[in-house]
């Protein structure tokens, strides 16, 4: 019985440790522990929803749009504010090209390394290269000579910089199992993909100013107003991103996941997954009616439970349990609710081991992210999603419940990046059919400046809630429970593990001093440590009550 | 495994230690054990000690460290961003980014190898980001079983220049602002503080352009020499002039054209957003040259209101953008007093009419170049308005009136202009 630990878990966002307790080549135990304790909520308290909006992105530097249209979303229920139907789609628009971003980023260019040794390619064949890339129907914009070349380059002149320490030689040398062609090729598209996150940051930064921190998604709607200029510039950079993620995302899953087949028998998790929902629908507005607002979005919300059974969320039903975290007290909370103070104690996985809380729906801790999208729009039969998945498990032979693993966790988001380059394009001309047919607002002024509101929202990690309560214009109190609070969960009340840390169990280790399992399973969460750390105000005797519906203005 | 090919020259430093392989092997077997891998473990913990994961020490490339003290990651997502050069030959052709949270291949122990054997073998750079986290003895912030604070401190003393990159990095940032409960503050402010010498560059921004820091990285890496610094240790061409000074709606300042309420006409045509709390006036950058994601736009171009997100002071935590800028909408910041904040109704109306004052004698009077007893006249109608009253933006009561007195004094200047010639 050893000790593995991977501290610092790279290639996320923040600080991230994992301890397991590793017994005849397998996980049997595992903690999960966030580094970093930063108190956003702190921070907002008595000042203006407006001001909330912005400073609240400074959450995570990869989806601080996500923590703006959440914060922004609270707000205009707090302040009873329906945005304008072009408020709407910029909005979608500006999250859509942070999802593009953010999943193009993470699957080429943080989880892909634990897979594809560039430093293999160098033994590649160009020409096989070239042969397989045509074999897979994936796309070819790379010289693959020349980009050998430039490798070669780089080895012979010996630093390593970003390989510096890697884990190539993992597990005997059998860790990584790409061909040298395959290698060359995923390489090549991790370069491309380099820069095609960066062309979607680029649509971001047209819309918002710049990225990351965007400017225009403001409470109210949008500050940003489209010329003829604009719209132009908008719409060429969405066809050129979307012929590179139709022509390359799905094909190179297809490619890479027979190697990898080994990652389909661990890391399923908690098997429950929740999701609130992102890009608002289409028959806008709902009339107050935030279930029905949130069930229509274009990825939909769902509660599903461990036979992918799926209700309908409910405020009342999420608590945060702070006992496993360093915290004071080991109270039980019902969102929303301002009342708890860091404290650190020392690093004791029998006591107290993470900065992060354990939120809980129904009092279970719950799976969030590209996965719990998929399979609830997928429980919702979105016709779109519905093809794309089934085509993926034929084209890989699987089953959807083989899906729920390690490797299926990081392929099934492909389907997710390539459904949200097809809305931009759908967003993009149905903006420019409302300019022209002369429909000119924008933005909403509050109606009120006293309320409380709550922000059901999805950052590309996964459910994400953002609550206020807001007094004559000032904040007086703010809640957050971010989508990596949900998986980075330490065990909870009834000492039942977080996701992550139930999806390490089981998985199989060889080298203690590299776990590149673990590290796969880590990284198929996608995990943001820098957003999941979350405090609230510690006053006591205030407690935020629900006195209406569980939705809205209470 | 090619990253193992180049030797540490490990074996002579033991040797000129007088020690022999045979006692070095037994200490391996001895940490084996002791990280509870088995004495059978000894030979891969050797190999890890004497091996380079770094490669080769020197080569063309400039060694790197990128520490990620208490950040959102914004700034490496930003570098990510990096229009010229791409950030793939940043990595592979100018520098050895040899130790990055975000980018590196390695995880763990490896991951902490790589960042030691780097500041052993000397001359290199350390970029940070983030703030400085001092709450709980440092345990606000942990890596690798240890407090943030011992890993900058250990990272900085033999770097050859730190680059504070980001507002948190330079002053804490957001964390600085009330109630600061992390205890947040820059890296130049901590180095001081635990006396280390080693030169800081200060690049603010949320996030910091990554043009701002490949500017840097030319001066240091291409150049071999400091950029030239500011009083506060910014660099001098970026931040030493205002978001005002390079806007692209300064002209519609000058005219009097601005925007009154977001989403509506006058933003489709491009005005000045100064009566939404833009703070471009007194914000130091250059965002309007530079702009952002290849050059595609910067805040004030897509319809925003600078918040001024690099104003941040290297020794004052409590001196950060969120602190003095919010609320951003207003033209003045709060004023917190034992716990209640407030805006400053009563003197916002009187600095209120200062500003108006101050900025009707800048945008117009300027215009009038005579001198006069008394100082500079105030202007009765904006000359676009005289020219449309239909469409006049100001408030004059009967415009006509407005506009007889404006010519009025219009020609009284005239004579004074000739009298002073």
């Amino acid at each position: 019985m050893t000790r593995s630990v991977i501290d610092p878990i790279t290639r996320i966002e923040g600080h991230l440790r994992v301890e397991m307790e590793v017994e005849a080549g397998k996980v049997t135990d595992a903690w999960v522990s966030g580094g970093c304790y930063r108190g956003m909520e702190h921070v907002v308290e008595k000042r203006r929803p407006e001001d909330a909006a912005h400073i609240v992105q400074r959450i995570c530097g990869v989806c601080p749009v996500s923590h703006a249209h959440a914060s922004s979303i609270a707000a205009e229920k707090a302040y009873g504010i329906t945005i304008p139907n072009n408020a709407r789609i910029i909005r979608n628009m500006l999250e859509g090209a942070q999802f593009l971003h953010s999943n193009i980023l993470w699957f080429y260019n943080l989880a892909a390394l634990d897979y594809v040794n560039p430093i293999n390619g160098l033994s590649a064949d160009p020409d096989g290269a070239l042969a397989l890339a045509k074999a897979a129907g994936t796309s070819t914009n790379t010289d693959f000579v020349a980009l050998q070349a430039r490798l070669k380059k780089f080895a012979d002149n010996g630093q390593l910089s970003i390989f510096s320490g890697n884990w190539f030689d993992a597990d005997g040398g059998e860790a990584y199992k790409l061909t040298p062609e395959a290698d060359l090729l995923l390489t090549a598209h991790y370069l491309e993909g380099l820069q095609m996150q960066s062309k979607a940051s680029e649509i971001a930064g047209l819309l918002g100013g710049k990225m990351p921190h965007v400017m225009t998604l403001i409470p109210g709607g949008t500050a940003f107003v489209p010329t003829e200029q604009k719209l132009d510039d908008l719409k060429m950079l969405i066809k050129d991103l979307k012929a590179w993620c139709d022509a390359t995302l799905l094909q190179d899953t297809v490619a890479l996941a027979p190697f990898y087949t080994d990652a389909l028998e661990f890391g399923k998790g908690c098997g429950r997954y929740i999701a609130w929902g992102v890009f608002e629908g289409p028959q806008w507005p709902y009339d107050n009616d935030y279930t029905k607002q949130m069930a229509n979005r274009y990825m939909p919300s769902g509660v599903l439970d461990e036979l992918l059974n799926l209700s309908e969320p409910d405020e009342s039903m999420i608590t945060e349990y702070v006992g496993s975290s360093w915290y004071k007290g080991s109270e039980t909370y019902q969102s929303p609710y301002f009342i708890t103070d860091g404290e650190f104690t020392s690093y004791d996985v029998t006591d107290r081991y993470t900065w992060v809380k354990a939120p809980a729906y129904g009092g279970k801790p719950y799976e969030a992210g590209s996965m719990a999208r998929i399979l609830a729009a997928y429980q919702r039969k979105n016709s779109t999603i519905v093809k794309m998945v089934d085509q993926l498990l034929a084209d890989t032979g699987l089953t959807l419940t083989q899906a729920q693993s390690t490797l299926g966790r990081t392929a099934i988001r492909q389907v997710e990046t390539v459904y949200i380059a097809e809305l931009m394009e759908q967003w993009c001309d149905e903006l420019i059919e409302a300019v022209k047919g002369g429909d000119s607002a924008y933005f909403e002024t509050p109606k009120t400046t006293t309320g409380a509101g709550t922000g059901f929202w999805e950052a590309p990690r996964g459910a994400l809630y953002h609550s206020e309560k807001v007094t004559n214009g000032q904040i007086d109190g703010y809640q957050i429970i971010i989508p990596s609070t949900w998986n980075l969960a330490p065990k909870n009340d009834k000492g039942e593990k977080g996701p992550l840390e139930q999806a390490l169990i089981g998985t199989p280790v060889e080298t203690i001093d590299k776990p590149i399992n673990a590290l796969r399973t880590v990284h198929s969460f996608d995990p943001c440590t820098a957003c999941a750390v979350h405090v609230t105000e510690p006053k006591t005797g205030k407690h935020f009550e629900t006195v209406t519906s569980p939705w809205g203005v209470k | 495994m090619r990253n193992n090919t180049q030797s540490f020259d490990f074996e002579l430093a033991l040797d000129a230690r007088g020690v022999s392989r045979r006692s070095f092997m037994k200490l391996c077997g001895a940490v084996a054990v002791a990280a509870g891998l088995g004495e059978a473990a000894a030979p891969r913990v050797a190999q890890a000690l004497e091996e380079s994961v770094i490669g080769a020490k020197t080569g063309s490339l400039y060694p790197v460290i990128w520490i990620e003290g208490a950040s959102c990651t914004g700034c490496t997502e930003s570098f990510a961003q990096v229009d010229t050069p791409d950030p793939a030959t940043v990595v592979l052709e100018m520098l050895s980014l040899n130790y990055s949270e975000t980018l590196s291949a390695a995880a763990g122990e490896s991951m902490e190898l790589a960042k030691e054997q780097t500041i052993h073998a000397g001359n290199y750079l350390l970029v940070y980001e983030g703030a400085i986290l001092e709450g709980w003895g440092g345990q606000a912030l942990r890596v690798a079983d240890k407090p943030g604070t011992e890993h900058l401190i250990e990272a900085a003393e033999s770097a050859n220049a730190v680059v504070a990159l980001g507002s948190c990095a330079v002053n804490g940032g957001w964390m600085g602002a009330n109630p600061n409960s992390a205890g947040a503050l820059g890296v130049q402010q901590f180095l001081e503080k635990n006396g280390i010498k080693t030169p800081v560059i200060n690049i603010p921004g949320c996030p910091a352009n990554p043009e701002w820091l490949v500017s840097v990285l030319v001066d240091v890496v291409m150049m071999g020499k400091m950029p030239e610094l500011n009083g506060e240790g910014k660099p001098a061409g970026i931040f030493n002039q205002t978001i005002h000074d390079n806007c692209e709606r300064r002209g519609h300042f000058e005219n009097g054209e601005f925007v009154y309420e977001f989403g509506t006409k006058e933003e489709a045509l491009g005005y000045c957003l100064y009566p939404l709390g833009c703070r471009g006036p007194q914000t130091n950058s250059n965002c309007g040259v530079t702009l952002w994601n290849h050059g595609r736009s910067w805040c004030v171009k897509s319809g925003a209101p600078c918040v001024g997100c690099c104003e941040a002071a290297p020794n004052d935590p409590g001196h950060n953008w969120v602190e003095v800028n919010t609320p951003f909408r207003s033209r003045h910041r709060d004023l917190r007093v034992a716990g209640i904040t407030f805006q400053p109704e009563q003197p916002a109306y009187i600095l209120t009419a200062v500003v108006a004052g101050a900025l009707v004698i800048h945008g117009f009077g300027m215009k009038v170049s005579g001198r006069m007893d008394g100082g500079a006249p105030f202007e009765k109608v904006r000359r676009w308005d005289a020219k449309h009253p239909n469409k006049s933006i100001g408030d004059y009561g009967n415009i006509e009136t407005a506009v007889a007195a404006q010519e009025a004094l219009d020609e009284s200047l005239k004579s004074k202009k000739g009298g002073n010639k």
